[in-house]
């Protein structure tokens, strides 16, 4: 079988060590495509170039990647969130405010007025808290909101918030770029009230063959580093958004990991045979 | 004593397309175990962090890439705990907060929401109300799976659970009544305990018939009937087992939706239908037994006739 040759045409093999032993560089035999595995030091400043870079084309970014598919896919998860009034709700590596958009257009909505009149005189407003790491992110939804978010910087491994402060916590496509997951889980676990719930959504693992070799082929129509040019003129960081998919762990790993936290009824749901998937867990 | 099939709660609904990993302990390895390839990229634990910092978790650390695979044989995992060191398990949910089951926790909020249900109705509302009351956040309500059915659905099954433990305790003397009797008192004592939602109890029927909730709708139907017929006294296993819950079940049916338009003072005029109708079922399953022994004595009669005119038949023809 042929070597596969890397963009300079010279021959590489299916691992080679970079000289400072910190990025391992791998090819990919299905995509044709070479990935980079990088240590902790490494993730944290990559993603911080990554989302500096990309936030004024995130979400159109998004619409390419999914083909519009990701409104869906936050919709389901709000649905899933079930929001009421009077919430405290943190939406971490919330970015561009969309899910803590949604929520707040979900509360107001005709359905829930009934809700509103049937609350308690004197009770808290509804408080949803968006929070991430790049401030850059953040300056795109600020501009967006007209209906006092609340906009947090801040780290999803150090949460400044108390202890059983919110009733509900999301993460949307954002800890596959936090460097210690169990950490962020453990402060979801903290920073939750009892009876609140954590829900996470995330690009994952099909586990179909077939639907796993089309999936692969759309990553290779939609997520081509090329694309990360042309809409954000920016190809290394849009590789590693696509590519830090497979580092992710499987839909059944990342839900033990959740249990381990201390979280109960934990579940999932594959979205699209997997391509996405929407992680639950209740704090008791 | 309730009865097996009472005692089998029927559940909140399975979960489409979810796996629900059962809260175990999970233990995991750190490292996996090196492979003999040089080029493949292998783990390896680093030391652990202090003690305390992530509780639960000491033995895990951080895995992280290393440059060179561990010597042959040996586990990353070994090198971290040092051999013969007792790994600590990682807590489980229970342990590490967690102060109930979550399905007790569920009822504890149903509970609680019943008694907002006069006021807010089977619906949200209700059940926020109710999660407050018990403590918890009502984001816990988003887990139910299917919100104010699950009220609902709660509400028939505890019914059901106080007739069975009524009637079995033998507090509503069923003993001293006939058949008929003992099924009106049955139905009617199970009436009664939705006379104080009746204002709402429109709105559960409503939940109770949409398509998603209909199964479970039907099998709380059919399991009360069966055991209102149950605790009447009736064992019968042939076809009259079918015709008895098809009869009981829509004279039950036809109460309850008389007892929506019933101003009468007590409800005096739903238990008045409720006599009549059972009296009625009654009374045409007397008429049916009547028309069935009038058809074998008309058969009989008939074939008397037949076999005497055949006998005439066959001696006129021998002379």
């Amino acid at each position: 079988m042929r070597t596969p040759t890397d963009s300079h045409g010279q021959h590489c093999s299916d691992d080679n060590i970079s000289s400072n032993l910190s990025i391992v560089t791998r090819y990919d035999w299905v995509t044709r495509r070479r990935f980079k595995e990088v240590n902790e030091e490494e993730k944290a400043k990559l993603v911080g170039n990554v989302f500096t870079k990309v936030a004024p084309s995130y979400d159109l970014m998004n619409d390419m990647m999914s083909g519009g598919l990701h409104r869906l896919w936050k919709d389901r998860l709000v649905s899933k969130l079930h929001p009421f009034p009077g919430m405290n709700h943190l939406d971490v590596a919330g970015g561009t405010g969309d899910i803590a958009f949604r929520i707040l257009d979900n509360i107001n909505s005709v359905s829930h007025r009934a809700l509103k009149n049937g609350q308690a005189e004197g009770e808290d407003d509804t408080k949803i808290y968006v929070l991430d790491i790049n401030p850059n992110m953040l300056a795109v939804g600020r501009m967006l909101d007209s209906r006092c978010l609340q906009w947090v910087e801040g780290d999803a491994e150090a949460l400044t918030f108390e202890e059983s402060s919110m009733d509900g916590y999301t993460i949307a496509f954002g800890i596959r770029n936090v460097t210690h997951i169990e950490r962020a889980l453990d402060e979801a676990y903290r920073v939750l009230k009892r009876g609140g719930r954590f829900l996470c959504m995330e690009l994952s693992h099909v586990d179909t063959p077939l639907l796993n070799k089309c999936n692969l082929r759309l990553l290779l129509v939609f997520s081509h580093p090329s694309n990360g040019e042309v809409v954000a003129g920016d190809r290394d960081s849009y590789q590693y958004l696509v590519e830090s998919i497979r580092q992710f762990p499987k839909q059944e790993k990342f839900a033990r990991m959740i249990a381990e936290a201390g979280f109960q009824k934990v579940e999932y749901e594959n979205l699209v045979g997997g391509v996405v998937a929407i992680h639950t867990g209740l704090k008791l | 004593m309730m009865r097996s099939a009472v005692a089998r709660r029927i559940p909140f609904g399975g979960l489409l397309r979810r796996r629900i990993l059962p809260l175990l302990s999970f233990s995991t390895d750190a490292s996996p175990t090196a492979t003999s390839t040089p080029s493949s990229s292998s783990f390896q634990a680093p030391p652990q962090p202090a003690a305390g910092k992530y509780p639960g978790r000491e033995h895990l650390g951080t895995a992280t890439l290393s440059p060179e695979p561990p010597p042959q044989g040996a586990s990353g995992n070994e090198e971290a705990t040092g051999e013969g060191e007792e790994v600590r398990q990682k807590k489980t949910a229970r342990e590490r907060g967690g102060e109930g089951d979550y399905e007790e926790e569920q009822s504890r909020v149903l509970r609680a929401a019943l008694g907002h249900v006069v006021k807010l109705g089977w619906s949200d509302s209700a059940l926020i109300a109710g999660a407050r009351d018990v403590g918890l956040s009502p984001s816990i309500i988003g887990s139910f799976p299917r919100k104010e059915a699950s009220l609902v659905e709660f509400f028939m099954d505890d019914c059901l659970e106080k007739l069975v433990d009524k009637s079995e305790s033998g507090e509503l003397n069923l003993n001293t009544l006939i058949l008929s009797e003992r099924l009106s008192k049955l139905v009617r004592f199970r009436l009664e305990m939705q006379a104080p939602y009746i204002l709402k109890w429109a709105q559960a029927l409503s939940i109770q018939g949409q398509p998603q909730n209909v199964p479970t709708s039907f099998k709380q139907r059919a399991m009360l009937i069966d055991e209102i017929w149950h605790a009447a006294g009736d064992h019968a296993s042939d076809i009259d087992w079918y015709i008895k819950r098809a009869v009981l079940g829509g004279i039950y049916s036809a109460s309850e939706i008389f007892m929506l338009t019933d101003d009468s003072p007590g409800f005096h005029d739903t238990w008045l239908f409720l006599d009549h109708r059972i009296k009625d079922a009654f009374d045409v399953q007397k008429a049916v037994k009547e028309a069935a022994y009038l058809a074998e004595a008309v058969g009989a009669g008939m074939g008397n006739s037949v076999q005497a005119l055949l006998r005439r038949v066959s001696q006129g023809f021998k002379m």
